[in-house]
C-alpha cells in the first residue's frame, strides 16, 4: 500500500507571524531593497513567552532568573527588547557580553557561560557580571582578575543516579559532580575575591529523567555549600526547553512512518539521494536512530519547565519543584530556543525552478547554512509568497553554494503551488538557532541582513535590526 | 507434578474458552492461551529459557554477565533464570516506563542501565545512536557480557514453534485455529506461533496486533518500531490491526472482571484487538470457527499505568480533615503571625519542608514533619493538645495557611502560619541554624 498523497509537514505559525507573512508587498519590496536572503525578527513577539516562563514560576511559588541564552540569535533587537522585560542574559562569548552590556543590561543581569579565554573573564570579572565556571582552574583565574569578589557559579556534570544506572552523554563542560568538594574547598580558598551565588548544570537532552537526576545533584550539591556556612541560594538548570516547531502531529507521525518504510525499499524515497537520517537497511531490519529533532513538541518551552518541576525526584521522592522551595533556592533557567518561539523568519528569493524527471528542482538565493534547519535536524515546510494555492507541489530546495551538499532541505518540502522565480519562501520560527547561528561568508555570499518589524497601528512597519531600540514613542503634537 | 528447578514448570499452559456471552460473538468460539501462568508470570519465560540456556555454563565459567534489552518480562524471566545459576543479569533499555517493573527487577537482583534521551542541539553528523553503541560493546569478544539478543534471536521463534504453538493445536484435538491474534513485541511468539500452526493448516489468519504510533501499551511495539525488530517479518501476518492504549485497558477490565483472567495490558489488547476484528465478520460466517489469543502477563505490575490512565477506576472514599476540602475564604481567612512576632513564639514550631532542606537550615527550635505525614497525622485528629499553641513553616506561607485553616476548623484555637513563609524569614535576616 504505497501512500501517494503529499507528505506535508506544515509549521505552526502564530497569529503575529501570520500576520507579518500577510504583507506580501512590503516583504517583497525589502527583499528588494536589502537582497536575499533577509531575516526578519519580532522583537514584540518575545513578551508572550517570558510571560509562560514567568506563569510557570507563579504556578510553582518559585522566585528566579529567565536568562536569555544569546547564542541562539545575534539580533540586537530581540536582545534590547529582552532588556526591556524581566528577563537577564546568558553570554558566552566576549563579543556577547560586550553586545549585552551596551545592550542596556546591568552586570547583575549576566551570566557568562560556556569556553572562555581570558579576555572574556577579564570583562566579566571587572564589570561584576555572574560567572558560570566550568573548572576549579577557572575558579583560580577569576580569583586573580576580580576588583569586587567575584560572583561565581560551579556548573557540575556527571551525577550520578541511585538504583538504575541512567547512562547520559559525555559533557565537555562542567565539574565533575564527585569533585564537588575540591571546587567548594578552592572557593574557599579564594574567599573575600570569590562569591559562590549558586550550583549550575546544563544537559543536552530531552530526556526529563536524566534532568530530574541532576537537578537533584545539584540539591545535594546545595545541602554541602550549607554545611559549610557557604549562604547560597540559586540552582541554574540550564536550557534545552525545546519548541513545538509543527501544527500537526499526524503529519509528522505520518512523515516519520513513511521515511522509514522509503528506507527500507517499501516506497519511493522522500530525500535526496535516499537520504536516510540517521535510519539505514540492514538485511530488511530498520537499524541506526533518526537523526531528526523531534519537531512535534506538544510539551515544550515552559510547558517542558513545568513538566520537571512536577517531577517526582528520584531519591528524595517529592516533587523537584517543592524540593526546590522547601530548600529556598532560586531557579534559574537559560532557554534561548524556547525564547524566541515564533520570533523570527529567514526570506529567500527563487531564482530557478525546473523539473529533472519526476522532481522539481527549485534554487534559492540563500544557501544551507542561511536557513540551517537541516544542519539542526528540524524539518518544516516553507510558506509561499505571494500566497498561491492551485497545485500542491513537491520541492527540492537547493542553495547558492556552488557545493553539491548545498541543499536547504534533504527531503521534498510541499509548497501549496509550483513556484515561480521571482516568488519569495518565507522559513517562518527560525528565530532560535537556524538564522545567523551558521552563517558565513563562502563563496563571498552575503550574510543576510537583518530588519526588526513592529507593529505601527494596523500596519507593520520596519527598521534595521541594529537601528532597533524599544523606546516608548514620543507623545507628538498631532 | 514434581519437578527439580523452576524452569520445567516453563509451559504447558492451559487454552480457556471465553464465555459468549462475554464477547458476543455467534459463530466464533475464542479461546484464551493462558500464557500469564507461566511461573516467572509471562510468555517471555519460555523464550528466555530457550535463549539463555547453552549460554549459561559458558557464562558462570567466565563470570560474564548475561545483558538484555527489555523493559520488562523478559528482564523478570532471564534475571530469575540468572540467578539460579549465580550468574548476574543486567537489563539496558530506554524503555523502562511502568515503575513497578524496574523495582521488581532490582528486587530480584538486576542491574538496570537506562540510555540518554535525545539531544537537544542536535548533532545530525552522529549517526551513532546510544543502542547500536551499545550492541557493539556487548558483542565484542571478552566484554564480560552474554547478550541473548531477543530482538534477533532465532531461539525467541524456536521456543514458540516447538513450545506454545504445538499446545494449542493439541489443546483443539489435533487442529489449527481458523485465527489467531498476538501483540507484536519482540515478534518471537507471533512468528513462532504462526509457523508451528500453518504448518498444520496453511489457511490460518494471522492477525498481528501494533500499538498506535505516539501510544504506550508495555510490552506492544508501534507500527514503526516494529520495523526495527529482526525477528519481525511483514509476511507473517494476514493483517496488522492497530489498537490504542485505550483498548489495551478496556480488554483488561473485560478479562479480569467478567473472566477470571488478571491478566495485563497487552493480554487486555490482544482480546480487544481479537473482538474487534471479529465482530466485523461474524455475521457473515456460515460455519463455526474458532480464533485463539495469547494473554501474555499479569496485571498486577500494571497498577500505575492503569492508574494514570484511569484514575477513576481507582477512587478512594474521602478521608476527614482533608485539607482539599477546605473553602478558598477558610484559607484566606487562616490566622497568621509576621517575622517579627514569629520571632518571639513562645510554643511549638511545625517545619513542613523535606527533612534535606530541614536539615541544612531551619529556625532554630522547630521541628520537622514533612507535609505529607502532617496530612496523614490530621486525618487521625489533632496530634497536639488545644493547649499548645503551634506555627506552621513552610516555605511561602501557602501550604502552612491551609493547615492552620484546616487545625482550625479542627477547633484549635491557638495555631498560627508564618505569613510569606520561611523564604519571608530569610529575606528579612533572621536567623536560621542547622544542628
Amino acid at each position: 500500500m504505497t501512500d501517494s498523497r503529499p507528505l506535508p509537514l506544515t509549521p505552526r505559525i502564530e497569529p503575529d507571524t501570520q500576520s507579518v507573512l500577510a504583507e506580501e508587498a512590503l516583504l517583497r519590496q525589502l527583499v528588494d531593497g536589502l537582497g536575499s536572503p533577509l531575516n526578519v525578527v519580532l522583537p514584540d513577539a518575545l513578551a508572550a513567552n517570558v510571560e509562560a516562563f514567568r506563569a510557570v514560576y507563579r504556578h510553582h511559588r518559585l522566585r528566579g532568573r529567565i536568562y536569555f541564552a544569546h547564542k541562539a540569535n545575534r539580533s540586537a533587537a530581540l536582545l534590547r527588547r529582552l532588556a526591556a522585560a524581566e528577563v537577564a542574559v546568558d553570554v558566552a562569548s566576549l563579543e556577547e557580553l560586550q553586545h549585552a552590556l551596551g545592550a542596556g543590561f546591568t552586570p547583575d543581569r549576566i551570566i557568562a557561560t560556556g569556553p572562555k579565554n581570558r579576555e572574556f573573564l577579564w570583562l566579566a570579572a571587572r564589570t561584576g557580571v555572574i560567572v558560570s565556571a566550568d573548572s576549579p582552574d577557572e575558579l583560580d583565574e577569576l580569583a586573580a582578575l576580580g576588583r569586587a569578589p567575584v560572583r561565581v557559579m560551579v556548573r557540575l556534570s556527571g551525577f550520578v543516579s541511585p538504583g538504575v544506572q541512567m547512562i547520559s552523554r559525555r559533557s565537555r563542560f562542567g565539574v565533575p559532580s564527585e569533585q564537588l568538594t575540591e571546587a567548594l574547598d578552592r572557593v574557599e580558598k579564594h574567599a573575600g575575591r570569590l562569591e559562590l551565588v549558586g550550583i549550575a548544570y546544563h544537559l543536552d537532552t530531552i530526556g526529563i529523567p536524566e534532568k530530574a537526576i541532576a537537578l537533584e545533584g545539584c540539591l545535594t550539591a546545595l545541602d554541602e555549600c550549607r554545611r559549610r556556612g557557604l549562604p547560597v541560594w540559586s540552582i541554574d538548570i540550564g536550557g534545552g526547553f525545546g519548541v513545538n516547531y509543527l501544527a500537526d502531529g499526524e503529519q509528522w507521525e505520518r512523515w516519520t512512518s513513511e521515511l522509514a518504510r522509503a528506507v527500507l525499499g517499501h516506497r519511493p524515497p522522500l530525500t535526496w539521494n535516499e537520504h536516510g537520517y540517521g535510519l539505514r537497511n540492514e538485511a530488511g531490519t530498520l537499524r541506526g536512530a533518526l537523526g531528526l529533532y523531534p519537531a512535534f513538541r506538544p510539551v515544550s518551552g515552559a510547558g517542558y519547565l513545568d513538566q520537571l518541576l512536577s517531577t517526582v525526584a528520584p531519591a528524595q521522592r517529592r516533587p523537584l519543584g517543592e524540593l526546590l522551595l522547601d530548600s529556598m533556592a532560586d531557579l534559574d533557567i537559560e532557554p534561548g530556543r524556547a525564547l524566541l518561539d515564533q520570533c523570527g523568519l529567514v526570506l529567500a528569493r527563487v531564482l530557478e525552478v525546473r523539473s529533472e524527471g519526476p522532481d522539481t528542482l527549485v534554487r534559492l538565493e540563500a544557501n544551507a547554512r542561511d536557513v540551517s534547519l537541516e544542519e539542526h535536524g528540524v524539518l518544516m515546510d516553507p510558506v509561499l509568497i505571494p500566497h498561491r494555492s492551485d497545485e500542491p507541489t513537491e520541492v527540492f530546495l537547493l542553495g547558492n553554494l556552488c557545493l553539491e551538499s548545498d541543499l536547504i532541505t534533504r527531503r521534498r518540502v510541499t509548497l501549496p503551488a509550483r513556484p515561480r522565480p521571482g516568488d519569495l519562501l518565507a522559513f517562518v520560527n527560525t528565530a532560535g538557532y537556524f538564522m545567523d547561528f551558521s552563517a558565513s561568508r563562502a563563496l563571498h555570499q552575503p550574510i543576510a541582513r537583518k530588519v526588526a518589524v513592529h507593529r505601527a497601528g494596523e500596519r507593520w512597519s520596519w527598521c534595521l535590526d541594529e537601528h532597533y531600540w524599544p523606546v516608548p514613542e514620543r507623545e507628538e503634537a498631532a | 507434578m514434581r519437578f527439580d528447578d523452576m524452569t520445567e514448570a516453563i509451559g504447558n499452559t492451559p487454552l480457556v474458552r471465553i464465555d459468549p456471552a462475554v464477547h458476543g460473538l455467534r459463530q466464533i468460539d475464542l479461546y484464551a492461551k493462558m500464557e500469564l501462568l507461566n511461573p516467572f508470570g509471562s510468555l517471555k519465560d519460555r523464550a528466555a529459557l530457550q535463549m539463555v540456556r547453552p549460554l549459561l555454563a559458558g557464562a558462570a565459567e567466565r563470570g560474564d554477565t548475561v545483558v538484555e534489552l527489555s523493559s520488562g518480562n523478559t528482564a523478570k524471566a532471564l534475571a530469575m533464570i540468572a540467578g539460579m545459576h549465580g550468574v548476574p543479569f543486567k537489563s539496558v533499555t530506554n524503555r523502562m516506563k511502568v515503575p513497578e517493573i524496574k523495582d521488581l527487577l532490582l528486587l530480584l537482583g538486576a542491574e538496570i542501565d537506562e540510555l540518554p534521551g535525545q539531544a537537544e542541539c542536535l548533532d545530525p553528523t552522529d549517526t551513532e545512536d546510544p543502542l547500536s553503541r551499545m550492541h557493539r560493546t556487548l558483542s565484542a569478544n571478552g566484554s564480560g557480557y552474554v547478550h541473548t539478543d531477543q530482538y534477533f534471536n532465532e531461539q525467541n521463534v524456536e521456543a514458540h514453534l516447538h513450545g506454545t504453538g504445538p499446545e494449542i493445536v493439541k489443546d483443539l484435538d489435533g487442529r489449527a485455529p481458523d485465527f489467531f491474534f498476538a501483540c507484536v513485541g519482540t515478534a518471537g511468539s507471533s512468528t513462532g506461533v504462526a509457523r508451528a500452526l500453518r504448518q498444520h493448516d496453511p489457511d490460518v489468519r494471522v492477525v498481528g496486533l501494533v500499538a498506535a504510533k505516539s501510544d504506550f501499551i508495555p510490552g506492544i511495539r508501534t507500527i514503526d518500531e516494529v520495523h526495527e525488530v529482526g525477528l519481525f517479518d511483514p509476511g507473517v501476518y494476514d493483517t496488522v490491526d492497530t489498537i490504542t492504549s485505550d483498548d489495551a485497558v478496556d480488554g483488561l477490565l473485560t478479562l479480569v472482571r467478567r473472566c477470571g483472567t488478571p491478566a495485563g495490558p497487552t493480554g487486555g489488547g490482544a482480546f480487544q484487538g481479537a473482538v474487534r476484528h471479529l465482530r466485523a465478520l461474524d455475521p457473515t460466517l456460515t460455519s463455526r470457527k474458532t480464533a485463539v489469543f495469547i494473554v501474555c502477563d499479569r496485571v498486577e505490575s500494571y497498577l500505575s499505568y492503569l492508574r494514570e490512565r484511569r484514575p477513576a477506576l481507582f477512587g478512594r472514599p474521602p478521608r476527614r480533615n482533608d485539607t482539599r476540602d477546605l473553602a478558598a475564604d477558610e484559607i484566606a481567612a487562616a490566622p497568621t503571625v509576621d517575622v517579627e512576632e514569629a520571632a518571639r513564639w513562645p510554643g511549638l514550631i511545625v517545619d513542613l519542608r523535606n527533612p534535606h532542606a530541614y536539615q541544612a537550615l531551619h529556625i532554630d527550635g522547630s521541628i520537622n514533619i514533612v507535609d505529607e505525614l502532617f496530612a496523614e497525622m490530621l486525618h487521625g485528629g489533632l496530634p497536639f493538645g488545644r493547649r499548645q499553641p503551634v506555627l506552621l513553616v513552610c516555605p511561602v506561607g501557602e501550604k502552612s495557611a491551609r493547615y492552620a485553616a484546616l487545625l482550625t476548623r479542627m477547633g484549635h484555637p491557638a495555631v498560627r502560619s508564618l505569613a510569606g513563609g520561611i523564604i519571608a524569614w530569610r529575606d528579612a535576616g533572621a536567623r536560621l541554624v542547622r544542628d
